[in-house]
């Protein structure tokens, strides 16, 4: 061999700067492995809202700087109105169940009851999990975007996936979500690891129990409570 | 320390970089300066140029760096979009 290959001088390569090296001079960002839209939902105000014009898109983004830049210049869920949510979902996907790649999907979701749950820092860090890409597999295809909705009495945060852990229509041959190609077996047991995941990214004591449900259980659940279909 | 003011309707150097930076390809190229740490290797072993998965230890070394508005308009867009979502009531630090 003819010595170490690497750790040569590399200076025909141009440099590379990040944002640490030089805050103002850089010349390379992180990209993230998705684009990643945040939406709001306004609260009504009591006038026949059209729910159409209080769910906006803000922002799009595809880099941890340009993150960063949103969530530094952007309120805080602890400081939002009543019946507000941030929704940040990949991009396409609109944050509705009515949406075609989360209409045969469900959701992880936990509440935290009262004001005391250190909201901005769990919000936080189910984004940065989101967009880091940490929640799953590279290969699971599930996670479709995360949501916080402020109410009264309590702070709920949830994570979409695109199934429910069966094949769907249209959901191809392949060992993907929603495809004739994953087992059930192996389709529940992504859909629990992402719950799980989920469960730690929150802080949650292991006797704390999150539920995953369906959107459509959910739907047309009316007034009586959708069945959680697994639990972590 | 906070950042330089900025002039309205001047962009930040921040920002200005930010617009023109390109897409790191190969994070392990990047030797990061001394205090900063890199994204946990397990996450990007055999990773696709561009395709890296960052732990939360990482991502939050952006926190206090990244800190101007991320385009230009910002606060017109965001008023815009947000109204007077503001706080409904009166939050007292301390």
């Amino acid at each position: 061999p003819n010595g170490s290959s690497s750790g040569g001088g590399n200076a025909d390569k141009d440099e590379q700067i990040t944002i640490f090296h030089d805050k103002d001079n850089f010349n390379v960002k992180h990209p993230l492995i998705h684009e990643w839209t945040l939406w709001f939902t306004k609260p009504p105000s009591g006038k026949g809202d059209n729910w159409n014009d209080l769910l906006k898109e803000v922002v799009t983004f595809d880099s941890v700087e340009e993150f960063w830049g949103v969530y530094n210049n952007i309120t805080p869920t602890s400081e939002l109105a009543l019946k507000s949510d941030y929704h940040l979902f990949k991009r396409g996907v609109r944050p509705e169940w009515e949406d075609p790649q989360n209409k045969h999907g469900g959701k992880w979701s936990y509440s935290f009851k009262g004001r005391a749950a250190p909201i901005d820092t769990l919000w936080l860090h189910v984004m940065l999990a989101a967009i880091g890409e940490t929640l799953e597999g590279p290969d699971d295809g599930e996670v479709m975007g995360v949501v916080v909705n402020v109410r009264r009495g309590f702070y709920r945060i949830g994570l979409w996936t695109k199934s429910v852990g069966r094949s769907m229509q249209g959901g191809g041959e392949g060992d993907t979500a929603g495809g004739k190609g994953r087992s059930p077996d192996k389709a529940k047991k992504v859909l629990e690891d992402i719950g799980r995941k989920f469960k730690e990214v929150l802080m949650l004591d292991q006797r704390e129990q999150v539920e995953f449900t369906g959107h459509t259980d959910s739907a047309h659940a009316g007034s009586t409570r959708a069945k959680a279909k697994l639990t972590v | 320390e906070t950042s330089k003011p900025v002039e309205p309707g001047q962009r930040s150097a921040q920002l200005t970089s930010l617009m023109s930076a390109r897409r790191l390809l190969n994070i392990n190229d990047v030797a990061y300066p001394s205090g900063f740490v890199s994204p946990n290797p397990s996450l990007n072993t055999g990773a696709p140029p561009g395709k890296f998965n960052y732990d939360r230890k990482f991502l939050l070394q952006f926190s206090r760096v990244f800190v101007e508005k991320p385009s230009d308009n910002w606060e017109t867009q965001l008023k815009q979009i947000m109204g007077d979502a503001e706080p409904s009531t009166a939050r007292s630090a301390n």
